[in-house]
């Protein structure tokens, strides 16, 4: 047979290119639901072991199920708002199709830029006690950190925090995901949304009575820098909601919020 | 020593009953007199000046530095713990912090070399003698020991032994030490608590700082202040501010150039060039709006004075060529400047612009020579 | 077993190892060698993926038309990565996390391509699926080497285990920073290089 002639060497190509697609979806169809559920998992994990009710560990050993049941068992409501703190949408919490917001890249994009957000509210039950859980994003010294945060009843005080992220130094700026006492740093401290900044991580060492400031990491200046400007960034996008404990604001308060969004667009214009 | 080396010479010498000992005996008997060994082929031109001549001229030159240091480490932990010992007490605690480092270093660094020469039957070289004073001087004067142990191994084995030892190698020997350190424990080589002697059990004072000047140059972009509230010019000049051990003082490295220019062991157009480099993109960072600290200041800042008077011009790992030698200073303080300026993720960019430079220096050579023969070509097609 | 096969399988593990002797592969021995969880799973991987496209493309060898046959050689190996990608995804997220590009730039592996066009191509199916395999697993001896040094001394681990005792942190112990980057890795691969090179004499250069 002449392999060589064009029009085997069409039919040739054609047939092993469609196999071989054929092969691709069917593996990518039969694979993704537990690709998904890997990747909310993973996400879950973060804000459980932010909430404290699991160490990161205990979740990696749980495995995928465990951890969405846990999630479903432990959730009490979870919803987006928008940059005025009104409650969007719900996000579904059922233990077979959970829904959560984790494009935080995204999101935090629209913040800077002042666009329309949807920001994520994950409130857990913890010991008959209401526990919120918010995600923060921004950049470190090398590329994206990220992380959940989780407050107490009053939306203010610290009950854990967890953060991950993408290339920091290991030994210096990874020690925001791998060292326990520097996140053990946040609990008991509490965010002040009257002040500027809202909470910050302080080089040097936090004066021992303020309350919204934790020390920053030996060394990863820029790490602990970039972390706190996510954190104080975010934080101020919570605002509206957190300040407010968790009652949306009264619609007139929408109204001016509304107005000074205005100029704001016109500058991005600009 | 004399008599009893020359009484059995068949002893130590190749072939001898002892003859695989030849290198030790070589590297002790040749240390502190000039061997009577005659040329036997080639030319027959020798100078005075030998390699390990020139290795103790440059050890000689060190020794301000290392004096001046040692007082330093003292002064600093009485300025952090606020007390004052007096001149002798803080030059005693000094020493008794950096001699264990010289001591880690050397022994290190020459079992090392005696090792390979050993091995490979060669004559031990002195090339160590620089190496490991100049290791204790860039080092925080805290860090531990087996660190210390460990980054000299690496740094004389990966450094040297296995580009063939001394004169082969084309990276500093000592600032590959000192960057095994820095990537290896940045927690110990960096941030504002390494700086600092501390006694055993003592730890530094809250809200105390024990930062270098460079470690503030971030926060100068649109004034001075932040960087002149904790030190002043002076201070950096006389070098009582903390830093590594030897490179704090202005004044004592001004007395090593003077002797390493004075006896032509140190190039002279390298530091020039190095210190033109420096000024130039310093200047280019006022001028930009990038920083506010005059360009002048950072030639007296951190560790750049001293890679330029003792690293930069070391004849082994630098340019060749004399149009290198221009070429390669200016690079040098160029490039430190722009990593001081640029990168916030290391305050001191001198080890490392030197270690690039070194990288690049054969190619240098490589582009001037070139460039001079096919110049002289060109003339010689002319004529 | 005769002499030739056994040859096919034992040459690539030592004598004409991909990474030390052929110096194929060191992008990914570099990145992937923090930690041997993931060293071994990359090499799997890659033993995998040369195996299994050997042995495919062996089987095609006669009908592959000359003029677009690298085209079919990548697109079968790129099958090969991609399953291997995505079924890592579904039941080893996290390794593959850590892993990240590097599974999927097994097809940018010149041992897997290399060993196609000098071996598959030209021998029956069973002796290049060996051949495949025994590359693979030449490489993935040097990354489980190389990993182990890595882990060790990097993170005081070896499969996430703890092996040096908190009591040596204790008393100032540190882990190396330098051996978690890739340039450590480069210094590690060189000196297996140099140990073999030492053993294997007809290997030194004049």
């Amino acid at each position: 047979m002449n392999t060589n002639g064009n029009a085997y060497t069409v039919i040739y190509s054609t047939i092993i290119v469609v196999l071989v697609a054929a092969i691709l979806a069917y593996a990518s169809m039969a694979l993704k639901p537990k690709q998904d559920a890997n990747a909310k998992a993973e996400t879950i994990s973060q804000m459980l072991t932010a909430a404290q009710f699991y160490s990161k560990e205990e979740c990696s050993s749980m495995g995928n199920d465990k951890v969405l049941e846990a999630y479903s068992k432990n959730i009490k409501s979870a919803f987006a708002i928008n940059a005025q703190g009104q409650k969007i949408r719900d996000l579904s919490t059922d233990v077979n199709k959970i829904e959560l917001i984790d494009n935080l890249k995204a999101q935090d994009n629209n913040i800077r830029g002042k666009k329309d957000v949807e920001l994520p509210v994950y409130i857990f039950t913890k010991d008959g006690k209401d526990v919120t859980v918010v995600p923060c994003y921004g950049a470190g010294l090398w590329g994206p950190i990220w992380g959940y945060l989780a407050f107490s009843q009053d939306d203010k005080t610290f009950v854990g925090a967890y953060f991950d992220h993408a290339s920091e130094t290991p030994g210096l700026g990874a020690k925001i995901k791998d060292d326990p006492s520097f996140r053990a740093e946040f609990v008991g401290k509490a965010a002040d949304y009257n002040a500027s900044p809202i909470f910050s991580i302080v080089k040097g060492g936090a004066p021992k009575d303020q309350q919204n400031a934790i020390d920053a990491i030996t060394g990863a200046t820029m790490t602990s820098k970039g972390l706190s400007a996510a954190i104080d960034t975010w934080l101020a996008a919570y605002k509206p909601y957190l300040s407010n404990n968790g009652s949306a604001p009264a619609m007139t308060s929408a109204q001016p919020a509304d107005t000074t969004a205005a100029p704001a667009d016109t500058a991005d214009i600009k | 020593m004399e008599e009893n080396n020359t009484k059995q010479p068949g002893l130590f010498e190749k072939g001898g009953k002892l003859g695989w000992l030849h290198s030790t005996v070589d590297a002790f008997d040749t240390f502190l007199r000039v061997p009577g060994t005659v040329t036997k082929t080639g030319s027959h031109v020798r100078d005075s000046i030998d390699l390990k001549r020139i290795l103790i001229i440059v050890v000689i030159a060190l020794v301000p530095c290392a004096l001046f240091g040692m007082w330093n480490v003292g002064h600093e932990h009485n300025v952090v713990m606020g007390t004052d010992w007096g001149f002798w007490r803080q030059f005693g605690f000094g020493f008794l912090k950096v001699l264990p480092l010289y001591l880690v270093s050397y022994i290190v660094g020459l079992a090392i070399e005696f090792m390979f020469a050993q091995i490979c039957g060669e004559e031990v070289s002195e090339g160590y003698l620089v190496s490991g004073m100049l290791i204790p001087l860039i080092v925080p004067v805290d860090v531990p020991l087996w660190m210390l142990a460990i980054a000299v191994a690496f740094a004389v084995i990966f450094g040297k032994e296995v580009f063939g030892g001394t004169g082969m190698n084309f990276l500093n020997p000592a600032l590959l030490a000192r960057a095994f350190l820095f990537f290896s424990y940045p927690s110990k080589m960096s941030g504002s608590m390494c700086w600092i002697a501390l006694k055993h059990g003592e730890a530094l004072p809250d809200a105390v700082s024990g930062a270098t000047p460079l470690s503030f140059l971030g926060e100068c972009k649109d004034a001075v202040t932040p960087l002149t509230d904790h030190f002043s010019y002076m201070d950096m000049f006389l070098g009582t501010i903390p830093g590594s051990v030897g490179e704090t003082s202005v004044i004592a490295i001004l007395i090593g150039a003077v002797i390493l220019l004075w006896t032509g062991i140190g190039s002279w157009k390298i530091m020039l060039s190095s210190v033109i480099g420096a000024l130039f993109v310093g200047w280019l960072g006022n001028v930009s709006g990038a920083t506010a600290v005059p360009a002048w200041t950072q030639l007296i800042m951190g560790g750049f004075l001293f890679g330029t008077v003792f690293m930069a011009t070391d004849p082994v790992t630098s340019a060749q060529t004399e149009t290198g030698k221009w070429i390669f200073g200016f690079l040098v303080g160029a490039l430190c400047v722009t990593v001081r300026l640029f990168n916030p993720g290391y305050a001191e960019g001198m080890m490392l612009s030197i270690l690039l430079m070194n990288t690049f220096a054969p190619l240098i050579d490589y582009c001037v020579t070139s460039a001079a023969i096919s110049r002289r070509a060109k003339k010689a097609k002319l004529a | 077993m005769n002499a030739n096969l056994k040859e096919t399988i034992l040459n690539p593990i030592f004598k004409g190892n991909p990474i030390t002797v052929l110096v194929l592969g060191i992008c990914s021995s570099l990145a992937v060698t923090v930690e041997m969880k993931g060293a071994l799973v990359m090499a799997l991987s890659v033993t995998i993926v040369t195996g299994l496209s050997s042995f495919v493309l062996s089987l095609l060898r006669n009908t592959i038309p000359n003029r677009v046959r690298i085209i079919v050689q990548l697109v079968v190996v790129a099958l090969m990565v991609i399953l291997v990608d995505q079924v890592l995804k579904a039941y080893a997220y996290g390794i593959d996390k850590q892993l990240s590009v590097y599974i999927g730039l097994i097809i940018t592996n010149c041992i897997v391509m290399g060993r196609i066009e000098a071996f598959a191509l030209g021998n029956k199916p069973i002796p290049s699926l060996l051949d495949g395999l025994a590359n693979g697993v030449g490489y993935g001896l040097i990354l489980i080497v190389v990993s182990f040094f890595r882990e060790l001394f990097g993170s005081g681990t070896l499969f996430g285990l703890r092996i040096i005792p908190e009591s040596f942190y204790a008393a100032g112990y540190m882990n190396n920073g330098l051996v978690i980057l890739p340039p450590m890795a480069l210094i590690l691969i060189g000196c297996i290089i140099w140990i073999q090179r030492g053993i294997q004499k007809d290997l030194q250069e004049k």
